[in-house]
């Protein structure tokens, strides 16, 4: 990342503190990818962002401030693209709905491996506060994916527990995949995942014949 | 002549204070989590000497490692025991099996937490210890559920990772006693993608 030049350079100060502030998360979501949480420090994550500590300390008062920030803006990212590829293509079905969901979230972490490490590993990993943001970012996916879910005729209607636990499970298989060096790959998992989340409304086999049918 | 209390063995008192530095690691990070914890919460709660654990343990992180160790082994051991007492189809071995895990969970909160949320923070070691058990459980799953080409792969991955999510919260809003009422919907979550398989 390119340093300002010193000195007077015309630009606000607020411009610069925004842009600060910016850089900073990126370099903890950089430095986060290569070391972890643990050996993440605030030195490691102002060098990369070329922003003195006094500087790091005007934006956050610790690094967990930072890894907070980061959170959420790394979370806000896959929540605006999911919501970009529904709108986008309007679907009637909501099996074609999920999958498009699906597909936007996992062309967003396979393009970005060390956001996705923050959001899916670092998430539980990195200690007190941090489960509860993770928490609540999985939660949100929960409303998406019943939202407009079919109530098939004879099956039971599908407990919030098992939406929870449909997500739970498809968030730690990507962070398996990410602690695997695999991130890359993740957008290769779409049928099975999509499989995943249309089975307990659809069934197997119905949940198969839509996936395979494109 | 009053009688005399009988010698207990050596490596019985040995195995028996270690046991309480191990509890006494798992009740603490349920209370403060592990990095505040230190090692004279530890040697108070146990009430055992500094001495002693030095000499059964490195240090922290070894005495959390051997909690986990031991917590999980006896986690497996009672799964896999009632999976081979299960009688009847694989279904019944799942839930069985289950029954198992969440029984286990109810009756010891504290080193079923320190397992499935404490491990995951605590320390690289530690987290990488977390990931290896949770392998071993998704090949018993594996293993105990039918196979069939049409079955994704990741299947018994995704199935684990979602019964630890639900586990994992349920145990943070102070749930874990009651573990064993979510049998009902884990088993369903589990044994749903299998239906109609080799039908």
């Amino acid at each position: 990342m390119e340093r300002l030049p010193r000195g007077r350079h015309g630009l606000s100060p607020e411009y610069v503190a925004r842009n600060q502030r910016e850089r900073l998360i990126a370099g903890l979501i950089e430095v986060l990818h290569e070391v972890g949480y643990q050996k993440t420090t605030v030195s490691l994550i102002g060098q990369r962002a070329s922003v003195s500590k006094s500087d790091f300390y005007k934006h956050f008062e610790s690094k967990d401030e930072c890894f907070f920030a980061a959170y959420e803006v790394a979370v806000e990212r896959i929540q605006s693209a999911v919501q970009e590829a529904c709108a986008k293509h309007r679907q009637e079905q909501w099996s074609l709905r999920v999958r498009d969901a699906l597909v936007a979230v996992l062309n967003l972490l396979a393009a970005d491996p060390p956001l996705a490490g923050l959001v899916l590993v670092e998430g539980l990993r990195a200690g007190r506060g941090a489960y509860e943001r993770y928490q609540v970012a999985l939660e949100a996916f929960v409303p998406e994916l019943r939202n407009g879910a079919p109530q098939a005729p004879g099956r039971e209607p599908v407990p919030e527990a098992m939406d929870e636990a449909v997500v739970g499970g498809i968030a730690s298989l990507l962070g398996r995949r990410v602690l695997a060096g695999e991130a890359e790959q993740i957008d290769e998992l779409l049928p099975e995942v999509l499989e995943f989340a249309l089975t307990p409304y659809l069934g197997a086999a119905e949940a198969r014949r839509i996936i395979s049918a494109g | 002549m009053k009688p005399t209390r009988p010698e207990l063995p050596r490596e019985f008192i040995a195995v028996r204070k270690r046991r309480r530095i191990t509890d006494a690691m798992a009740e603490l990070c349920a209370k403060q989590g592990y990095e505040a914890t230190k090692i004279a919460d530890i040697v108070r709660l146990a009430g055992v000497a500094r001495k002693t654990l030095y000499d059964n343990f490195e240090g922290k992180e070894e005495v959390f490692l051997a909690a986990f160790d031991s917590a999980t082994a006896e986690m497996t051991a009672r799964i896999e025991e009632a999976c081979q007492e299960a009688d009847g189809e694989w279904v019944d071995r799942a839930a069985a099996g289950l029954q198992a895990f969440l029984g286990y969970v109810a009756e010891n909160p504290a080193a079923a937490r320190l397992c499935l949320i404490e491990a995951m923070s605590a320390t690289p070691t530690a987290s990488a210890r977390y990931d290896e058990t949770v392998q071993g459980y998704v090949e018993l799953l594996r293993h105990n559920t039918p196979s069939d080409k049409n079955l994704p792969d990741t299947l018994e991955e995704t199935l684990v990772g979602g019964v630890a999510w639900i586990l994992h919260q349920e145990i943070r809003r102070g749930g874990a006693e009651k573990a064993l009422d979510l049998t009902p919907e884990l088993l369903d979550f589990l044994v749903s993608p299998y239906r109609g398989v080799g039908n």
